[in-house]
């Protein structure tokens, strides 16, 4: 399918686990283990999971972070991985940072902050430079005023604002945002959501975007994709997983979010620890015999479960 | 009506910047009573934490004015020694990071055991013993094994369960909890609310939780107490802060927040930054800056806390004629743009 601009086919990341008196590997981490994902253009694809479930580590692979141990990432046609990539791509995938403080060189000015990745990929004269970063902050909402400052000079917001017109300066086609708000408060949230939308619809950009935080990315995202230790246990539209979650992870997930409607309180709390009982004797059920969640399968034309396998 | 259990008064908590003390924590007056969860929520910087340190006696070098009796002693009077003696006894406190709330070099039953014998006078037997039911009480399987355990070898979701089973060790009054699950999954945040519940009705404890999660506040709490910039905006009762929230703070911060309703929708944006302690203007309704379109007249001078409504506590007058407006792009970047301007010259200094 052409209308893909990402295409993720069985991607495996598995790291070594060295030991012994001759440092021979023992085991393997398998952080991503058979991970199938295809981004439209134009989309926001959510990749959801707890802590240590890959979600980062897919993120990574794409963008050239970590070294691929089997499977294939596909861009806009070209191959990402194996010989023989063409370092090309990589202008066109960017990616957004989690934490605004460690992101930013604290002793970069703004201005070289942005023109990092432009003077990688492009020369331009010193004028145009400036003329593009004035550009840019304006995007991103930013005075012009800012482009000689330093990054403790703003505010959270403003902080990720700036990662953000880094990540956009050289018109990429995919970026990658990795937690790009868990790290700031609800309001200082909105604001950097709201504009990344804006972004989105202005670039025509599709996004990679992984959050634990569930209730963002509902509204953020157009399809998810649920992660549970290094596989997908669940895939499709937003309404799917949040309205008819299948996997029982999933429905636990989604049940554990805390709803700020206080009349549903009790009626969630009966429901969550239904589910905690029946997560606990029947999750079992839902893994193969080496604790790996079962294929994904086909249930409707957008929603895929990765139900067991009835034998 | 119960006896309340904490009764801070006018508690003013200020730091020295540059010589002079500005006030973080400014004329907070709050209660808890047994059996109840009080929720404090606000952005940070708003002074919720330096409240509940206060509250602890955790600041060394802050100056603290006001009064905060728990059953019946005013605890700004006490000295180390004192304090030593209620913290983690009578008044315990679960912090927002497990990972650096344990000591990493000893073994979890050594921490457990340490908080019993300097509270207790049981022999190290039993409180041995007694560190290993805790654990299972907080919900850890193969307790015993645990309990031999380092920090490093533990969970998030698990380190945090320790952390909660040392603040309960000695089955303490009041419960302070600071962000107890901001730096967990969504799923073991379920967990440890539901625990953090279920071992506050069953101890009959007071908690002050602290959060900026308004979806935890909804769940856990009992009463709200809604900061901003140092001072209590808003004070009510659960449903009536998330059915009826009067000051415009706390109507700006829930529509702020992710809904099924506004679903990719446009969020509301609060205008500006929470103004830096040294600058800010003291005499004003705090909150007036950040909503511009609001007429100078409705806000009072030096505006008070009142009862508006049984229970429901607002603070100014401005609330009676809000409404939330929309503020475009460039709107907000001029209104950066000043704020820039003006923090040129002091930069950001941040709190001691």
């Amino acid at each position: 399918m052409s209308n893909n601009i990402l295409e993720i086919k069985d991607l495996k990341v598995h790291y070594p686990v060295r030991g012994g008196f001759f440092n021979t590997i023992k085991d393997y981490v398998k952080a991503v283990d058979g991970v199938s994902i295809n981004v439209p253009v134009g989309t926001t694809y959510g990749l959801v999971g707890e802590s240590g479930s890959g979600k980062t580590t897919t993120g990574k692979a794409v963008m050239g972070l970590n070294h691929v141990t089997e499977g294939t990432i596909m861009f806009n046609g070209h191959e990402l991985t194996g010989k023989g990539k063409k370092v090309d791509n990589h202008k066109d995938i960017q990616m957004i940072f989690q934490d605004p403080y460690s992101s930013l060189n604290v002793r970069k000015r703004v201005f070289d902050i942005i023109t990092e990745p432009l003077n990688n990929y492009e020369s331009l004269t010193k004028a145009e430079r400036v003329n593009r970063v004035l550009e840019l902050l304006k995007i991103v909402g930013l005075p012009p005023s800012a482009i000689y400052k330093y990054p403790h000079e703003f505010s959270g917001g403003q902080r990720q604002r700036i990662g953000v017109a880094r990540a956009i300066a050289l018109r990429p086609k995919l970026i990658i945002a990795d937690e790009p708000v868990s790290a700031l408060d609800v309001s200082v949230q909105a604001q950097v959501l709201n504009f990344m939308q804006e972004i989105q619809k202005e670039m025509d950009l599709t996004m990679l975007f992984i959050a634990h935080d569930l209730g963002v990315v509902r509204h953020m995202c157009s399809y998810l994709g649920i992660m549970y230790r290094g596989r997908l246990v669940e895939e499709g539209t937003v309404d799917d997983i949040f309205n008819n979650p299948q996997h029982l992870y999933t429905k636990r997930l989604v049940a554990a979010i805390p709803d700020i409607d206080v009349d549903h309180v009790e009626k969630n709390l009966v429901l969550r620890n239904q589910l905690k009982e029946e997560y606990e004797q029947n999750f079992a059920d839902y893994l193969d015999e080496e604790g790996r969640a079962f294929p994904l399968q086909q249930i409707s034309d957008t929603h895929r479960v990765a139900l067991p396998v009835r034998s | 009506m119960a006896e309340n259990l904490l009764e801070v008064n006018n508690l003013t908590t200020s730091f020295k910047i540059g010589g002079t003390y500005f006030a973080a924590v400014d004329d907070v007056s709050l209660t808890i009573k047994p059996n109840e969860v009080l929720a404090l929520v606000g952005e940070s910087g708003s002074g919720k934490s330096a409240t509940a340190f206060s509250i602890m006696g955790l600041h060394t070098k802050a100056r603290i004015e006001g009064e905060v009796n728990f059953l019946g002693k005013d605890l700004t009077k006490f000295g180390p020694n004192q304090f030593n003696k209620i913290r983690g006894g009578e008044i315990a406190m679960i912090f927002q990071d497990p990972m650096t709330a344990l000591n990493p070099l000893m073994r979890i039953k050594a921490q457990i055991v340490e908080t019993l014998t300097i509270h207790g006078k049981k022999s190290k037997n039993e409180n041995e013993k007694y560190a290993v039911e805790l654990l299972e009480r907080v919900g850890i399987a193969r307790a015993e094994q645990v309990a031999e355990a380092y920090p490093h070898e533990l969970s998030g979701g698990m380190r945090q369960r320790v952390v909660i089973a040392i603040a309960i060790a000695n089955r303490p009054k009041l419960l302070i909890a600071d962000e107890p699950t901001t730096a967990l999954d969504v799923t073991i945040q379920a967990q440890i609310l539901d625990l953090i519940r279920e071992l506050q009705e069953d101890l009959g404890s007071g908690v002050l939780l602290i959060t900026h999660d308004l979806g935890v506040v909804a769940e856990m709490a009992d009463r709200v107490a809604v900061m901003y910039a140092g001072e209590i905006v808003e004070l009510a009762p659960v449903r009536e802060i998330f059915k009826n929230p009067k000051h415009p703070y706390t109507r700006s911060l829930l529509t702020s927040i992710p809904s099924e309703e506004q679903m990719g929708g446009k969020l509301h944006v609060i205008q500006g930054v929470v103004p830096a302690l040294h600058k800010l203007d003291r005499t004003i309704c705090r909150f007036s800056p950040r909503i511009p379109w609001i007429d100078a007249s409705e806000h009072e001078e030096n505006p008070e806390l009142r009862e508006v409504e049984e229970g429901h506590w607002v603070r100014c007058t401005c609330y009676k004629n809000f409404y939330l407006k929309e503020t475009n792009a460039e709107d907000l970047a001029e209104l950066e743009n000043q704020e820039l301007e003006r923090d040129a010259v002091g930069g950001n200094e941040d709190e001691q």
